[in-house]
């Protein structure tokens, strides 16, 4: 037996642009009447002009239980890779093979019909997401007790909350048993808490055995904590294949955009503006130290009390404040002279990721939280055991000691 | 293990029916899914499958039967009017339903694989249950005005399945050009009303044959449905052997299933990009 989940060879997927999607009689007919008269001047060859291919020349192997991330800029291929190998759209050239039974979850909930009940949509959902029938029924209540919805399920869907049904479609998603499974990262739409939910359960789906995963995804984070291996694709090409750190340390590098460790002559209304927002570097260390510098510049006579760094992490939860306020600061009163903030962050202690840095703001022309300015990654520091892995790490990490002693 | 290949340059002429096979689980929970909410919250609920049919009838009655007085044969004209119609309105509903079945389905087809064939064969089994109230209510009718079904009606399963086959051939086209051209939102409608009266329904098929000329009562049995309603009609009643025309629709039928299914395949592979 082949140990080669998915074999892809010289995939591509041409696409014609500027075309309706689908084309109305009239374009058609023309179309005919052009081939049939070998007219091939008309508009045939423009079309072919047009021509655009979302991937080229794809080359990949992935073993049985590997897990394999696909990363990239938005418009890189990677929805077209994922689309191609769950079969929902066929290549225009080369071939691929897939060893086991696929399942792919590029939306939970498809198919829900909000008449039919939370029953009769498990079995709806289960069915087009490629169950049996009896495997649905043999799971069903496992199903309704993951979801939570025990009392509404002969309720018809529509009645429910949006949540209620996130629920329902991710408990039926999760109790598939694919050998392949294809995630997009869609799938990690929705609340903090269910964004942790899904990387959760991914995460263990894919350290039982056999189970193949090709991920899809923009959170770094989330591809090196699942997968082991990953893909870089760059305009339909693949750039780079090969660990998943190796994948993503290499495509930060191509991708400049994804440095914000720096930020010059941003203006923040039409008074204020920030001269200067940087951080010493892009990628700390878990307990290392870094340098900030924050240079803030006021057309008019504009009275500061307050300065604080915002730290958010990648649900948009605010988790730690540095508090910049200062008498000396009080005393400035900007106009047209600058106020220079610089500083360094002790032994700083979140989990691994990406985090993002806003600046709040108290003066008299310039109110407000602005976020988003700047992001670092923490990355892991060295360390004798292996880490767990982040999702089930909390926020910080405590700088702590101990001592077990066997002799007691 | 199952395994799957998909290769550009291959395969274009494969149904792939065994696949087919196995969603059979998929096409049954789809037809429950349409049956369920076609009369979810109605008050009368199964009893517009009866109604609709009734309403045509009668109309036909008082206008073919009573003003007009079509020669039906000695059958009383309400039973000869549904014999066809039941059949017909099979056909017409398979129809509606087809032609838009994929695009209204098209959340499913752009994120999840399937056969989608799938899609408007449910929708046959979904006119079905219309299709056994409408032959419910003929044989009610033969009842009530006391007509005994022909010997011939050993043949009905025959011209029952012949009426699937039918509505899927041409349902099945439907659905995959209005996929690529959607100007057959349009053509449907139209379609199924001009059927109505191209078909033998309220009217005796030799009324056709014998007035008309003979490249027009061709042309009148390129209709698919033509044959199988005449079809129908003289296996319940025995009135009006099969005419030798009939056969130009039969024929028409096997070569419109089997073109159909082959260009569904042809129109599948780009379906989720042109949805």
């Amino acid at each position: 037996m082949s140990d080669i989940a998915i074999r892809v060879e010289n995939l591509g997927k041409r696409y014609q642009i500027g075309q309706a999607k689908s084309g109305d009689l009239r374009s058609s007919f023309s179309g005919w009447i052009n081939r049939l008269t070998g007219n091939r001047n008309g508009p045939l060859e423009a079309q072919t002009e047009k021509e655009f291919w979302a991937l080229r020349d794809i080359n990949f192997e992935i073993r049985r239980g590997e897990a394999v991330g696909i990363i990239g800029r938005n418009g890189a291929g990677k929805s077209t890779l994922l689309k191609i190998l769950s079969r929902i759209t066929e290549p225009t050239t080369g071939r691929y093979e897939i060893n086991g039974r696929v399942s792919s979850l590029l939306e939970v909930g498809t198919g829900f019909h909000p008449e039919l009940s939370g029953r009769e949509n498990i079995y709806l959902n289960g069915t087009i997401l490629g169950m049996k029938r009896r495997e649905v029924k043999a799971k069903f209540d496992e199903i309704v007790a993951f979801s939570g919805v025990e009392k509404f399920i002969d309720t018809p869907v529509k009645h429910y909350s949006s949540g209620m049904k996130v629920r329902l479609a991710f408990s039926v998603a999760a109790h598939l048993e694919p050998e392949i499974l294809i995630i997009d990262e869609v799938l990690a739409v929705g609340d903090a808490e269910f964004q942790r939910k899904c990387l959760g359960k991914m995460d263990e789906v894919s350290r039982e055995e056999g189970r193949t995963i090709v991920f899809v995804s923009h959170n770094m984070n989330a591809v090196q904590n699942i997968c082991s291996k990953g893909v870089f694709l760059h305009n339909g090409l693949i750039e780079y294949k090969g660990t998943a750190l190796e994948t993503i340390t290499n495509y930060l590098k191509k991708d400049s955009n994804i440095s914000y460790n720096n930020k010059f002559n941003y203006q923040l209304n039409e008074y204020c503006s920030l001269n200067k927002f940087t951080f010493s570097d892009e990628n700390v260390e878990l307990f290392g130290n870094i340098l900030f510098n924050i240079v803030l510049e006021s057309k008019v006579i504009n009275p500061i009390s307050s300065v604080a760094l915002l730290f958010y992490n990648q649900y948009q939860e605010r988790i730690a404040i540095i508090d910049l306020r200062d008498s000396r600061l009080h005393k400035i009163t900007t106009d047209g002279s600058l106020v220079n903030i610089s500083g360094e962050i002790e032994s700083v202690p979140f989990v691994e990721g990406e985090y993002s840095i806003g600046l709040y703001i108290a003066s008299n022309l310039c109110v407000g939280n602005f976020t988003d300015l700047l992001k670092i990654h923490i990355v892991g520091a060295k360390s004798s055991m292996a880490p767990y892995p982040v999702n089930v790490r909390g926020i910080v990490e405590l700088k702590s000691k101990f001592e077990v002693d066997d002799k007691a | 293990m199952q395994r799957t290949v998909v290769d550009a340059g291959k395969g274009k002429l494969s149904l792939n029916l065994r696949e087919l096979l196995h969603y059979r689980d998929l096409f049954w929970v789809l037809a429950y899914r349409d049956l369920r909410v076609r009369y979810a919250q109605t008050f009368l609920g199964l009893f517009w499958a009866f109604i609709q049919p009734a309403a045509t009838l009668l109309i036909f009655t008082v206008v073919f039967g009573m003003a007009v007085q079509v020669d039906t044969g000695g059958i009383p004209y309400p039973v000869f009017a549904i014999a066809g119609m039941s059949a017909w309105a099979y056909f017409a509903f398979v129809l509606n339903q087809s032609g838009n079945s994929i695009i209204g389905a098209q959340e499913m087809v752009k994120k999840i694989y399937f056969p989608r064939l799938v899609i408007p064969l449910s929708k046959a089994v979904v006119g079905f249950v219309d299709f056994v109230v409408a032959l419910l209510f003929m044989a009610v009718l033969m009842l009530i005005y006391g007509v005994t079904p022909s010997v011939n009606i050993v043949y009905l399963p025959f011209f029952i399945l012949l009426t699937i086959i039918s509505a899927l051939a041409v349902g099945i086209w439907l659905s995959a050009l209005t996929i690529r051209y959607r100007d057959f939102q349009h053509v449907v409608p139209f379609l199924v009303q001009f059927g109505l009266y191209a078909t033998p329904i309220a009217y005796p098929a030799k009324t056709i044959i014998a007035s008309l000329p003979e490249w027009a009562v061709v042309l009148y049995y390129l209709n698919p449905m033509a044959g199988v309603v005449e079809g129908f009609r003289w296996s319940v009643l025995g009135v009006d052997a099969l005419s030798v025309y009939s056969y130009i629709s039969f024929g028409l039928i096997a070569l419109l299933f089997v073109s159909a299914l082959f260009y569904f395949r042809k129109v599948e592979r780009v379906m989720a990009d042109i949805v």
